[in-house]
């Protein structure tokens, strides 16, 4: 899912300045920054790696992107659903690497999205912050592993490294779980290499933690609630940019009850036709991976949301998988999960419905590049 | 009213002289309210965007804060709404600026100014040594962003980037925006950082932190820091108020006496108009409004020329400022039209409180054809006792009221005013005294007129004693301002001669105005102690401590034998200063900091230390004309322990009796120039020259305040004299038909024009040096809080007798010349 950096860059370099003054602040904290994206001196992925763990998940500062993207249903023991949403954004702003006279002096910028759905609420609350990755403001490594941003954090547990803890909190809203994966790091794309678009270079390396075990609070306002439920981690670097014909992206990552997950992306083109550099990876219950291609998954809008500002969401889908005679419906929990901030996308907590309606599982999508 | 306007046209000289006077009150009011204000506004302005919303800030030690608080209050308290400031001084082609380090990742919703600039490139920003200006700053260096230009910093010089130019509400000039990283890298301040941001909302937020709060750091709210330096230009700012006032004081003069003059030549006219049944508070209003339409020609002139003359104080006034205070830029003279009406207001009233007399005296009109002066001229004589009685009371007040207790400058100025009032109303006395002494020494040397010449100077009090308290009041203020000023030069002089007791001084490169001063190498430190001509060194390292009371400026000093000599102590604990200085938790503190916090010695004193406050004992107050905030100073040892910060900013150097100046210098200089790091050696005698310039330059507005007024007093008796002359013209008319010639005619002039001036000259002399005694006892210690010692010089009183004998030479030129040339017949036939 290498989309979501080019998501950034792209709306960043389009957005321009925003109305409000506030907003212009942020404007030269992360549009300035992003547009210039010189990728020279920069790794690029090109063809396959070994992936090695826990190393990988600790940062990849030869590429000048990288994210930790993770997403979660979550239920309370009354049945309340919850979404949550956290993800650290590192962009290199030079390849240099040399030792500064000051400290603070920055290679990296980094950005981090927050955002918790109560759906009996009916609120999407969300946050967003900035940091250089200088004098422990921001940072992520690999042993033992960790990522933050201030007090935002994800990292593994100093005693039972399997074991993540994940820490946000912001004004009104927060969020403390402890996370364990099921099942091993689905290597997505050809072994981990995911092409985006035929120019070689223009790839990202990429893989998922499909199913991770999340138990712990959410914390709305004064009110503490304790809740369980399903996570997914997508982890990606690169160097490269979007094509100038994509336009934007539908991403979908679905947990079935049957113990199947799925993921796709549909990389849209500026014609409103689907780029054939779509992919996805279905997961079995015994963690095998089937790769799915362009033509393999069909999606149908089924409605629309309208965001304040005129952009045109679509946030229920049919999406059908005709070579398995597989059909569901994607309902999202709550229509507005606009992640409405510096950066304007739609990210959001779907329940998953079988042919008769019947719940079968439950997910989160991305929709970017409208408006 | 046509006739007012006639008369007044007909006599446009005078009613030029009044105008001009005004305008001159009214523009010197107005120029140093201007100037005041735009240096004020600037420095809000810069303030605002300095702290932005921040409501609190958290400070360190002097040297400022390790970078990890920030990062422990970020990460483990999650206190995002804080941003991290680093400060200090650059200069880009020999202009200071402010450099403000900040994290433009924290910056959201603390300063707006920032975001302005949607085109900044915020990659060279944060990398490539990037730095943002304001427009006019950009404009006025000449830069477009991408360029690079050349800062200096301490000593060294560097190159930044312009990444973007601050428009709109950031576009404050004299500030250089750039990265924490780049500004600790020019600073050469390792990972430390000057203050924290915070943007506390909530109370809990605010305990919260407080709870957190690390010994060493403390928590203030954002707006003290700019009450402390409003505070500290206050009484500098108070002071320029008061001189304008003077101006606008003698301006009033020439506004009274243009009045009076009107009414006096118009009596038969009014007496006309009192029999027609006009009455007495009809003429009394018309004369009133005659002032009033005088006065706004005046005060439009006046503002007009207060407008251009505030940008010549505007100058002066901002490098007092710099020289004294703190940096601040401001190019434009901003036109509050508060600032403006002001100006109106008072030169309005001071014009028809000038003009009431006048019109009351108009009021007063018989109403009969043919009303007399002479019975204006015996009710003058008649009120005479009473004017000089009321003078004396309100010296007498004047002086009771310095004498009541209080630190406030307002009662002190009060008391000033209230002695130059009282100075006018006796000086008509006096020259009514000096006319009968005058009259058989002026008869000898003048044979014939002499004694018409001061019988007629007496006589005519309605219109000489104006003129003498005019004039008196305008020398004294010269004398007094004269006395003042060099008597604060010598006593700087001499505190100077003492302070700087080494043969040279190696010291950091640093700024006037920076809160901490710079460091020089350890090593270089080590190196000068081992010279060999060198006896004994002093150090100095110049830090602001955190006191009970705010912000003072603290001397860390080692001392070397020859230090001590170096301080006057004015008083002292018993057992002397110096052994508790020495040995004990003392310090000795500046007769300023004595003053205005109202220390005295064996007081206590407390002061935030890195292991939290601590009480330090005052063992002496020494007389110190350094810094009116005052300063204290401190044993190097005992700085130690409680703070971490062993860097030293200058070094005092003492030679060995044998050394020569010479030899040494060059030892020194080869040991500076050994140094990679800069390190700059001054001579004492070349640090003298330069306080005392800069010392010269920080009083250069008060010298223009000054000449302004030594200007108007100069139009004032000009214009007094020229009335009274071209009055008596028909007289000199009658004078000229009896037989005497034009050149005895102008003896006469001049003699009574020598007799008001040599009287002017006897209030002066008294009344400045008492000016200048209240200004240095009372106005310089409630203002500043220091002494001077009262030395006045006879060039000041020599000054003072010129202007009053040249003023009154030329003023007798002219009606000499009219009396010459008119027929006396012509003159004869009264107007």
């Amino acid at each position: 899912m290498r989309c979501r950096a080019l998501l950034l860059v792209l709306v960043l370099l389009l957005q321009g300045c925003t109305p409000d003054r506030e907003g212009a602040t942020n404007e030269m904290t992360a549009g300035g920054l992003m547009g210039e994206s010189a990728a020279a001196g920069f790794a690029r992925a090109t063809e396959p790696r070994r992936f090695a763990f826990p190393t990988d998940h600790g940062p990849h500062p030869d590429y000048q992107t990288e994210w930790w993207y993770l997403t979660g249903n979550l239920e309370d023991d009354q049945g309340a659903r919850f979404g949550f949403q956290v993800t650290f954004f590192r962009f290199a702003l030079t390849p240099d690497n040399s030792e500064a006279a000051s400290p603070w002096r920055t290679r990296d910028a980094w950005m981090a999205h927050f955002a918790i759905t109560d759906a009996e609420g009916g609120i999407h609350h969300k946050a967003e912050r900035f940091s250089r990755g200088a004098v422990g403001l921001a940072g992520a490594r690999a042993k033992p592993f960790a990522v933050w941003l201030d007090d935002w954090r994800l990292a593994a547990d100093p005693d039972s490294p399997d074991t993540w803890h994940l820490e946000a909190q912001a004004e009104g809203f927060g969020l403390r779980l402890a996370l364990s994966s099921g099942k091993p790091p689905v290597l997505q794309g050809d072994a981990g290499l995911s092409r985006k678009s035929a120019e070689p270079g223009n790839a990202s390396y990429y893989y998922s933690l499909t199913r991770l075990a999340a138990a712990g609070e959410v914390r709305l306002g004064q009110r503490h609630v304790a809740a369980e439920g399903s996570a997914w981690m997508d982890r990606e670097w690169s160097t490269s940019a979007l094509s100038r014909e994509q336009a934007g992206w539908d991403w979908f990552a679905l947990q079935l009850q049957d113990g199947h997950e799925l993921m796709f992306y549909r990389l849209r083109l500026r014609d409103g036709e689907t780029d054939p550099h779509s992919a996805g990876t279905l997961v079995g219950p015994d963690a095998t991976v089937i790769r799915l291609d362009a033509d393999d998954v069909e999606l149908t809008p089924l409605s629309y949301w309208s965001a304040p500002d005129g952009r045109r969401y679509p946030v229920e889908w049919r999406m059908r998988l005709p070579a398995r005679e597989l059909s569901w419906q994607i309902r999202p929990v709550l229509d507005d999960q606009e992640m409405a901030l510096s950066v304007r996308y739609w990210e959001g907590a779907v329940d998953v419905l079988g042919e008769n309606g019947t719940p079968i599982g439950v997910g989160y999508i991305e929709l970017a590049g409208y408006d | 009213m046509r006739a007012g306007r006639r008369f007044l046209l007909a006599h446009r000289w005078q009613t030029l002289l009044a105008v001009l006077g005004v305008a001159l009150g009214v523009a010197i009011v107005v120029a140093v309210d201007l100037a005041n204000q735009s240096a004020q506004r600037a420095f809000e302005a810069s303030m605002d965007a300095v702290t932005g919303r921040a409501t609190h800030q958290i400070l360190g030690s002097p040297t400022g804060m390790s970078a990890e608080h920030y990062v422990a209050l970020r990460r483990d308290l999650g206190m995002t709404a804080s941003a991290p400031v680093v400060e200090g001084l650059v200069s880009i082609d020999e202009e200071t600026f402010q450099l403000i380090g900040v994290d433009p990742f924290a910056e959201a919703g603390f300063r707006p100014a920032l975001g302005g600039d949607a085109q900044a490139d915020l990659t060279g920003f944060l990398i490539g040594s990037g730095a943002l200006l304001a427009r006019t700053t950009a404009d006025r260096l000449g830069l477009v962003a991408g360029d690079t230009f050349a800062v200096r910093a301490l000593g060294e010089e560097h190159r930044l980037t312009l990444t973007g130019r601050l428009s709109g509400d950031a576009d404050i000039d004299g500030l250089v925006w750039v990265d924490v990283a780049t500004a600790q890298t020019l600073l050469n301040r390792g990972n430390v950082l000057d203050r924290i941001d915070l943007r506390l909302e909530q109370p809990h937020t605010l305990q919260t932190i407080e709870a957190w709060l690390p010994p060493g750091l403390r928590l203030r709210a954002a707006d003290t820091r700019g009450n402390a330096q409003r505070e500290m230009t206050r009484a500098f700012r108070i002071n320029l108020t008061a001189m304008s006032l003077l101006a606008i004081v003698v301006g009033g003069f020439l506004i009274y006496n243009t009045m009076l003059f009107s009414v006096l030549r118009r009596r038969r006219v009014l007496g006309i108009y009192r029999m027609l049944g006009v009455t007495r508070g009809e003429i009394t209003r018309i004369i009133l409004l005659e002032t009033g339409l005088l006065a706004i020609v005046g005060i439009g002139l006046g503002l007009l020329l207060g407008t251009v003359l505030a940008q010549l104080l505007l100058g002066l006034v901002v490098q007092t400022i710099n020289d004294l205070y703190f940096q601040l830029t401001v190019r434009e003279v901003s036109l509050p039209p508060a600032s403006l009406a002001t100006g109106i207001g008072i030169g309005l009233g001071a014009a028809l409180l000038a003009g009431l007399p006048a019109a009351v005296e108009a009021g007063r009109t018989a109403p009969i054809t043919t009303q007399r002066r002479s019975g204006l001229e015996a009710r003058q004589l008649h009120r005479l006792p009473w004017l000089t009685i009321g003078g004396l009371v309100l010296i007498g007040f004047g002086y009771l009221g310095v004498q009541y207790p209080s630190r406030s400058l307002l009662p002190g100025f009060a008391a000033l005013f209230l002695v130059i009032f009282g100075a006018a109303l006796v000086a008509p006395a006096l020259l009514h005294l000096a006319s009968r002494i005058s009259a058989p020494i002026l008869a000898r040397l003048l044979p014939g007129i002499g004694h018409l010449a001061a019988r007629d100077t007496g006589a005519g009090l309605s219109r000489t004693g104006v003129a003498v308290a005019a004039l008196g009041i305008a020398v004294a203020a010269t004398i007094g301002v004269g006395i003042m000023t060099g008597s604060f030069r010598v006593t700087v002089a001499q505190w100077l001669d003492r302070t700087l007791q080494g043969d040279m001084y190696v010291a950091a490169p640093s700024d006037v105005s920076a809160r901490v001063s710079g460091a020089l190498p350890a090593s270089l430190v080590a190196d000068l102690r081992g010279l060999d001509d060198i006896a004994h060194v002093s150090t100095g390292r110049s830090v602001e401590l955190e006191a009970g009371f705010g912000p003072v400026q603290t001397l860390v000093i080692e001392m070397a034998p020859q230090s001590y000599d170096g301080f006057k102590l004015l008083t002292e604990m018993e057992g002397g200063a110096w052994p508790a200085f020495d040995t004990g938790a003392a310090v000795i503190v500046s007769e300023p900091l004595a003053y205005h916090q109202d220390l005295q010695v064996g007081d206590t004193l407390r002061l935030h230390t890195t292991e939290g406050p601590r009480r330090f004992r005052v063992a002496g107050v020494f007389q110190d004309y350094g810094s009116d905030r005052g300063m204290l100073v401190m044993r190097r040892a005992l700085y130690a322990d409680y703070w971490d910060d062993p860097a030293v900013g200058t070094v005092g150097i003492y030679l060995r009796d044998r050394a020569t100046l010479s030899t040494a210098t060059a030892r020194v200089r080869a040991l500076l120039a050994a140094h990679p790091e800069q390190a700059l050696l001054h001579l004492t005698r070349d640090i003298r020259e330069r306080s005392l310039a800069i010392f010269d330059r920080t009083f250069a507005v008060t010298d223009v305040l000054r000449l302004l007024v030594i200007g108007i007093a100069f139009v004032g008796i000009l214009s007094a004299l020229l009335a009274m002359q071209l009055e008596r013209r028909r007289d000199h008319a009658t004078l000229r038909a009896l037989g005497v010639t034009p050149w005895q005619l102008w003896l006469l002039v001049a003699a009574q024009a020598l007799l008001i001036a040599v009287t002017a000259l006897i209030v002066a002399a008294p009344l400045g040096l008492a000016m200048s005694q209240l200004l240095i006892d009372v106005i310089n210690l409630r203002a500043f809080g220091w002494r001077l010692t009262l030395t006045p010089r006879a060039g000041v009183f020599v000054d003072g007798a010129m202007l009053s004998l040249g003023a009154a030479l030329l003023a007798s030129i002219w009606p000499a010349w009219r009396i010459a040339r008119t027929s006396p017949a012509a003159a004869l036939r009264e107007e």
